[in-house]
């Protein structure tokens, strides 16, 4: 199954050394709006990263979005692409997406077990949400 | 390659196209030819079980990994090698006093120091302690004259050297205040006896620990100096080797050492232990502290004379790590980028929550040395940092 939006991504780091990439993830966090303090609760938040990352979730009109926020740059970079795969797509297609753009861009294979643990929780609690949405879509 | 690091091979190696630098010596350090040759010829040509046959391949084990106990022994200090346990490592060998000592802990405290390592502070709250720091001022000193013991403190230990700042704390005067009200004191010496000549007879402490991995030998070994005045200490794990004789009723142990050393033991990483002793004295302890002393205040100059970097701790003396902030730089986006030029840094909080606690932050980036490393790398940390600053503005 492919994905325009993820394709997309894959082309925008294709052939990019390892520090322009970081370069593109920093610029991509810049752009991507902050979380309010007030929402970076503990209840939000993700462990297993070493850096800090605090999510929230919304729905309108059935589809369903992410807020997501970092104390780290490349791990908002990160976090900044995630969003612009999942965000307003249906509960059900969030939680059966195959999210190979990380691979592809290189950004899984050189993150250390420790490091990409921190970046698959956060892809666990995305596909958690979705999937208890999708419950509760059932049960309606 | 130049000096020292021309015996570890490893540091041959190009990482993302850049010639390596690793600064990641306080984690572990990497290994010379002649401790990775000494492990292989040893599985090669001597290795068996040790202590319990009668054939010549366990007798040949037995020897060597008591030659590494002698070797030990010397290179710290000890009055025999007796005193010398091998254990798991530094973590291992405290959790070992911790339980040994664990009625005498129960419901009391332990004075520790605000710049440990969590090996230095769990295994005493789980042995039922309650934890008590000796007063640092802001730049990391200890401030011995508050000293507080009182008739509930059972034991002082401390770190001879904190992982995270690099300060040298001054162990000779605790012992001697300790002395003073019958306080045993276990000296935590993970971050110094790959650095700093050790004499345990001199610092006079009734513990010390360390681990192998971080001095140049194996990972999965590292030692207890058990003072003869706790000679009689309880033996903190049961079972093969450490028994003297066995009934259903009733189990009489060894003597100390073996009494500590339940079941088969890292046989190879002691003797790799034993390598890296030899390895270091052929270099000799007095040069590498001169060396790397040449090497660290060089690092530390040029890091403090960059405007946007904010070094941690200042003492009079230090050696090892150097902890440092990049403003407005997270340090795990500083650790990533430093990575990809070729530079291995450590990030996060090092294992010592409450010391990043009191500076009020989440963590830090920690450039750590070993004898191998140079000033040229020390430019090249400076050139990551730059790269880093860049890259932010």
């Amino acid at each position: 199954m492919t994905d325009a939006i993820q394709d997309e991504i894959i082309r925008e780091f294709d052939g990019l050394e390892w520090l322009d990439k970081y370069d593109l993830l920093i610029t991509s966090a810049k752009k991507l709006e902050p979380m309010d303090e007030d929402s970076k609760t503990d209840e939000n938040s993700i462990s297993g990263c070493q850096s800090k990352v605090w999510i929230q979730s919304y729905k309108k009109d059935g589809k369903l979005s992410f807020n997501l926020d970092s104390d780290a740059m490349i791990t908002k970079g990160i976090m900044a692409l995630l969003l612009r795969v999942v965000n307003n797509r249906y509960p059900r297609e969030i939680a059966n997406i195959d999210l190979y753009f990380i691979e592809k861009t290189g950004l899984k294979s050189n993150l250390s077990p420790a490091r990409s643990n921190g970046l698959e929780s956060i892809i666990k609690r995305i596909k958690e949400i979705a999937e208890n949405e999708c419950g509760q879509s059932n049960v309606q | 390659m130049t000096g020292f690091a021309k015996d570890f091979p490893i540091l041959e190696k190009e990482v993302y196209g850049k010639q390596l630098v690793y600064l990641d010596n306080a984690a572990t350090t990497q290994k010379p030819n002649s401790v990775i040759d000494t492990i292989s010829d040893f599985y090669k040509t001597d290795y068996s079980n040790i202590h319990r046959g009668v054939h010549y391949l366990s007798e040949r084990s037995s020897e060597r990994y008591e030659e590494a106990r002698t070797k030990v022994s010397d290179f710290i200090g000890a009055r025999n090698p007796d005193e010398v346990t091998f254990t798991a490592g530094t973590t291992d060998a405290i959790n070992q006093v911790a339980r040994s000592l664990e009625p005498s802990l129960r419901g009391n405290e332990v004075l520790v120091t605000g710049v440990e390592h969590h090996s230095n502070i769990v295994p005493w709250q789980m042995a039922g302690a309650k934890l008590r720091a000796i007063q640092m001022d802001e730049d990391c000193n200890l401030l011995l004259d508050s000293i507080d013991i009182t008739k509930d403190t059972k034991l002082i230990a401390i770190s001879h050297v904190s992982n995270v700042l690099g300060s040298v704390n001054d162990i000779k005067e605790i012992t001697e205040i300790a002395k003073d009200h019958d306080v045993p004191v276990l000296v935590d010496a993970a971050q110094s006896i790959q650095h700093l000549p050790l004499d345990v007879k001199a610092i006079d402490c009734d513990f010390l620990v360390a681990s192998g991995h971080k001095m140049y030998a194996s990972t999965g070994v590292g030692v207890l100096y058990t003072n003869d005045r706790f000679s009689d200490l309880m033996p903190a794990k049961g079972g093969g080797g450490m028994v003297d004789k066995v009934s259903l009723e009733k189990t009489t142990y060894q003597e100390p050492p073996l009494r500590h050393e339940a079941g088969t033991p890292h046989i190879a990483g002691a003797i790799s232990m034993g390598a890296a002793i030899d390895y270091m004295e052929k270099i000799g302890l007095g040069k590498i502290e001169k060396y790397e002393s040449d090497v660290y205040s060089y690092a530390r100059d040029r890091l403090l004379e960059m405007d946007n970097v904010t070094v941690y701790g200042n003492t009079d003396r230090m050696c090892g790590s150097i902890s440092f902030n990049i403003d407005p730089v997270h340090h795990y986006d500083a650790g990533l980028i430093m990575d990809k030029m070729g530079v291995a840094v450590r990030t996060g909080h090092h294992c010592a929550q409450p010391l990043m606690e009191s500076f009020a932050i989440e963590g830090t980036v920690r450039a750590s040395f070993a004898l191998y490393n140079t000033k040229e790398d020390v430019d090249r940390l400076v050139e990551g940092i730059e790269k880093v600053e860049m890259m932010y503005s």
